[in-house]
């Protein structure tokens, strides 16, 4: 028994204790419960708002996943939850190991917490993940996975997928590779991804997955950047992290999934998927560009697990409603497309809209120009940067309109030559970018 | 000091198990014997323990050091006589040590005179001592337990021409229990040494005395019945002697081996000590927490034994097979270190002879439910030999200094029984008693220091325990409470410093008064109690309201 050990009872008083928790994001709750857990492998990190409905075969899937995978590692689960009504958080410190031990006969060989915090009053995914990161910081994990509370298709195995590539190989970023609808993740498709690789040069399919990993050292070097409370990292602090791994000194790879036939969390609202996605791709562009005005072309990262074959259900999409939302948007906001678009892809634009539904067509040159004079705007910030993303909705609107038409009947590897093409369109492109950001057009 | 007249003095009890082959040769002959035991007598009474267990000291051919008999009612001539044994027997007594002795009930060696007349005809009157049977193939359901060295339960005898039966090695036939010639005959075995003043018995592989088709042979009516009747027996001619079980089962199936308190009065928790060691290694208390909760009550008059090491190898028959591996993976890294389903290790080469490690474990078995047993040399942190077979190299010969064959014989070192520890790190010059004595800070001085406090109050033998269960899962904590005697028990299982918030609102305004320096710790309050621990740190407290 050491001489140096000390004890005490909690004596700070209540009103201290407030002052300290209003420097630091973390609750003393949560410092406390962290304290109980002690350094960790493996912190798998469980974002939250108001997913009660959804959570529990969620955690039960990575609670399976953490016994069978990995049953001597220290994991801890932990929660970030935006402030739930629903009685989230309690299911998921109520849930119990024994139900899971059971259910998939597995026996746990040391003791796994999932503990929960409320990380703010507004729910967000920056603040939610900034939390996590923290807390894995903290406790010193070696990896850390993040899964969606509403990934109804997830399996036991995806944590293995997810953390193994760090935890056995020594990457750094883990992202998936879904499985989806030909239909499903058009903004992914059709803007995210191919402008990511054209502008990072890396070929990662899911640059703002909604499940994911990292590596401690990568997790601690993106929560040491000071720009939290940038909307941009804020909406979207996937594909920012995805962007620091691109940009700088860490190993990615990708990791297949499965299906993946919840729709995403941002698509449900296309203007806050866009702050959340492109508004964060743009915003990246401007420290980075010392990095990615030098790359040409792309190559393919390392991507680990048997691509699962599976057939999806049939994606409905309104295509009539999007081509009427692109042709008010091109005459309603003509004059923000002044500021920032360049008079020939304007003048283009609005010839587009002029066609009927039957000779409608954007091409995939145009929509690729567009993009790239939006970045270029948003670097400039002609206009607020805000309304710069938001005015990119109904051009994408009708962007989309145009793929589906073109692809209605398109076969799986039709639709991936199509994606191809389009993202060598990015890449071939890539120079007009530099010039319009340089401002010679 | 003479014995105290205590009839539950086993549930008090501190035991040091020991050979006497390895302890003190007396003649130089290379041999431990009685003589040289009852020289170092005043060794054990300084150590503090209360009772020894000795390992079989009788004929027997030591084709499985000593539990092959040959003659239940002798002393093996390398060990002595029987007045050698006689003369130790009172000196111990003499210094309020008991003495526990071994009887292994089971098998006889195969050199034993029942054998060898009951194998010589088929018409022999001992002929039905022993369980014969024209096939093998007979008592399919029992497994074997010596898989590295053994096939069959069954063994053919060439002379009677017909099959044996026999639980462990071939050597060792097993009575046939289903004849009350045999019981009656090993009642008079007890019985014999019972007068002589032995205090009792550790009765060896008692789970299978019996057999019966379609069984798995371990555990039947039949077997229990039979040690019923023994210790029925016992109590009316021998009150206050004890039985200890060895049975190597998992808790539930233990239960009925102290019956209404009615059989055994002591028994081996075999499936904790694995996990002592899981939960250190894992540094979270779940492994030991589980099987204490897994463990039934057991009556007031019966006791649990609890041991970290023995010698035999530390066995893994109960735990799972995922657990198995995490335990060689650990602690067995050479496959040297491996035999049958365990781990041929000593304590302090377990722990890597991490002194915190081991004071730590050595902290848990004094103090959670049961009467402990330290294996002999652990106590100064001896070593082992995996080059030796089977499980010899944790039976080499005591370290009583850094002299001529470590003070144990003055016999030429080729001719000891066994090699001495003679590496750098564990060897005698480095790890022996002597030196040991010499530091108040030695592991042999700090030995004594928590046998004597965990003997300055009954709550750890007969007290009850409650775990708290702290949030901090590397922290293992419970209440042992008797009457109104509290004793708080804290152990940081981790190697790095801990903090834990304790739930001791029950207590509140009770000062803690921790035991082995006595120094006041803060009254209890209604918030958590907060305590900062060392790695592998423990407290043992003394709740007082005052």
């Amino acid at each position: 028994m050491s001489a140096e050990s000390v004890t005490q009872q909690r004596s700070v008083p209540p009103a201290t204790e407030a002052k300290l928790a209003e420097e630091s994001f973390l609750t003393d709750d949560l410092i406390r419960q962290l304290i109980n857990v002690g350094e960790v492998d493996i912190v798998v990190g469980l974002p939250t708002h108001n997913n009660a409905k959804t959570v529990a075969p969620v955690l039960q899937a990575i609670q399976a996943g953490i016994l069978k995978c990995f049953p001597r590692e220290r994991v801890v689960i932990i929660n970030a939850d935006g402030g739930s009504r629903d009685g989230t958080p309690e299911l998921i410190t109520g849930a119990s190991i024994d139900d899971v031990s059971h259910a998939y006969k597995l026996h746990a060989l040391r003791t796994l917490h999932a503990i929960s915090t409320q990380y703010g009053p507004t729910p967000a995914n920056g603040p939610a993940l900034r939390t996590i990161l923290a807390s894995a910081d903290l406790l010193r994990a070696k990896a850390c996975a993040v899964v969606a509370p509403e990934a109804s298709t997830i399996d036991p195995e995806w944590i293995a997928r997810l953390v193994r590539p760090i935890y056995q190989e020594n990457f750094d970023l883990v992202a998936p590779v879904y499985q989806r609808h030909k239909f499903e993740g058009l903004l992914l498709k059709q803007l995210v991804y191919p402008m990511m690789r054209a502008i990072y040069g890396w070929k990662i399919r899911e640059p703002f997955a909604s499940e994911y990993a990292f590596s401690g050292r990568l997790g601690s070097e993106f929560l040491a950047q000071n720009h939290w409370e940038d909307d941009a990292r804020r909406a979207g602090p996937e594909i920012c992290l995805t962007i620091s791994a691109l940009s700088g000194n860490f190993r990615t790879c990708q990791t297949f999934l499965g299906a993946k036939t919840t729709a995403d969390r941002s698509s449900a609202d296309l203007v806050a998927a866009l702050r959340q996605t492109v508004g964060a791709l743009f915003s990246s562009l401007e420290p980075n560009f010392a990095i990615w005005s030098g790359i040409n072309g792309s190559q393919a990262v390392p991507t680990m697990g048997p691509e699962s074959e599976m057939t999806l259900e049939p994606l409905r999409v309104n295509r009539k409603r999007l081509r009427e939302m692109f042709c008010s948007g091109v005459a309603d906001l003509q004059s923000v497309f002044a500021s920032i678009l360049t008079p020939e892809t304007l003048a283009q634009l609005q010839q587009v809209a002029n066609c009927n539904e039957e000779e409608f067509h954007y091409p995939e040159e145009l929509w690729v120009k567009t993009v790239y004079e939006f970045a270029a705007s948003y670097h400039k910030a002609v206009i607020s940067r805000d309304h710069i993303v938001q005015a990119l909705a109904p051009l994408y609107r009708g962007r989309i309109f145009s793929f589906l038409a073109e692809n209605r009947n398109a076969s799986a590897e039709m639709m991936e030559a199509a994606m191809e093409r389009l993202c060598s369109d990015f890449e071939r492109l890539k120079p007009y970018l530099l010039e319009v950001w340089n401002g010679r057009k | 000091m003479a014995i105290k007249q205590d009839p539950l003095w086993y549930k008090d009890a501190v035991i040091y198990q020991v050979h006497v082959r390895t302890f003190q040769d007396s003649n130089g002959d290379g041999i431990g014997d009685f003589p040289g035991l009852t020289q170092r007598i005043d060794y054990l009474q300084e150590l503090g323990i209360t009772a020894g267990w000795l390992m079989p000291f009788f004929p027997s051919p030591l084709r499985d050091d000593g539990y092959d008999i040959a003659d239940y009612r002798s002393v093996h001539p390398s060990y002595g006589t029987l007045d050698d044994f006689k003369a130790f027997l009172a000196s111990a007594h003499e210094r309020g040590i008991r003495i526990i002795i071994e009887l292994v009930l089971n098998h006889t060696s195969d050199q034993h005179p029942w054998f060898q007349e009951s194998r010589s005809s088929r018409d022999n009157l001992k002929r039905d001592w022993y369980v014969w049977s024209e096939t093998d193939n007979r008592y399919k359901g029992a497994r074997i337990i010596f898989l590295d060295t053994e096939m069959s339960n069954w063994a053919w005898d060439p002379i009677s021409k017909s099959y044996y039966w026999h639980r462990f090695f071939s050597h060792q036939p097993d009575l046939n229990y289903d004849n009350p010639e045999v019981r009656e005959e090993i009642w008079q075995v007890m019985k014999f040494w019972l007068e002589m003043g032995v205090d009792g018995f550790r009765l060896d592989a008692v789970p299978y005395l019996v057999e019966r088709e379609g069984t798995n042979c371990e555990n039947l009516p039949e077997t229990h019945a039979i040690l019923k009747d023994f210790r029925l027996r016992l109590d009316k001619e021998f009150p206050g002697r004890m039985l200890l079980a060895e049975a190597n089962q998992w808790p539930a199936d233990l239960r009925p081996y102290f019956g209404d308190g009615d059989k055994f009065h002591m028994a081996f928790h075999f499936p904790l000590m694995p996990r002592m060691f899981m939960g250190l290694k894992l540094e979270d208390r779940k492994p030991i927490t589980e099987i204490l909760q897994q463990t039934p009550e057991i009556p007031s008059s019966c006791q649990w034994c609890l041991f970290l090491r023995n010698h035999d190898e530390l066995t893994l028959e109960m735990v799972t097979d995922m657990e198995r591996d995490y335990m060689y993976d650990s602690y067995a890294g050479s496959k040297g270190m491996r035999l049958n389903l365990g781990i041929r290790r000593r304590l302090a080469s377990l722990l890597d002879n991490d002194r915190r490690r081991v004071e730590l474990m050595n902290g848990m078995l004094m103090s959670l439910p049961g009467t402990p047993i330290i294996y002999y040399g652990d106590e100064i942190g001896m070593g082992d030999n995996i080059y030796l077979g089977d499980r010899n190299g944790v039976r080499t010969p005591m370290q009583w200094s850094g002299g001529w064959n470590a003070g144990f014989s003055t016999a030429d070192p080729e001719s000891l029984y066994s090699p001495l520890i003679s590496n750098p790190v564990y060897g005698y010059q480095a790890v022996n008693v002597l030196s040991q004595k010499r530091s108040e800070h030695s592991l042999l001085s700090w030995m004594q220091r928590i046998i004597r406090v965990r003997r300055s109050t009954p709550v750890f033998g007969a007290g009850s325990i409650e775990f708290l269960y702290p949030a901090n899962h590397r922290v293992l904590a419970y209440t042992r409470k008797l009457g109104n005697e509290v004793v708080l028990v804290v152990n940081n299982l981790s190697s790095a410093a801990q903090a834990v918030e304790l739930d001791l609102k029950r207590y509140k305004g009770n000062l803690l008064i921790e035991m082995f320096g006595k120094n006041l710790f803060p009254r209890v309050g209604d918030l958590p109690y907060l305590l900062t621990m060392g790695p592998y740190q423990f407290y043992w407290f003394r709740l007082r309201r005052i």
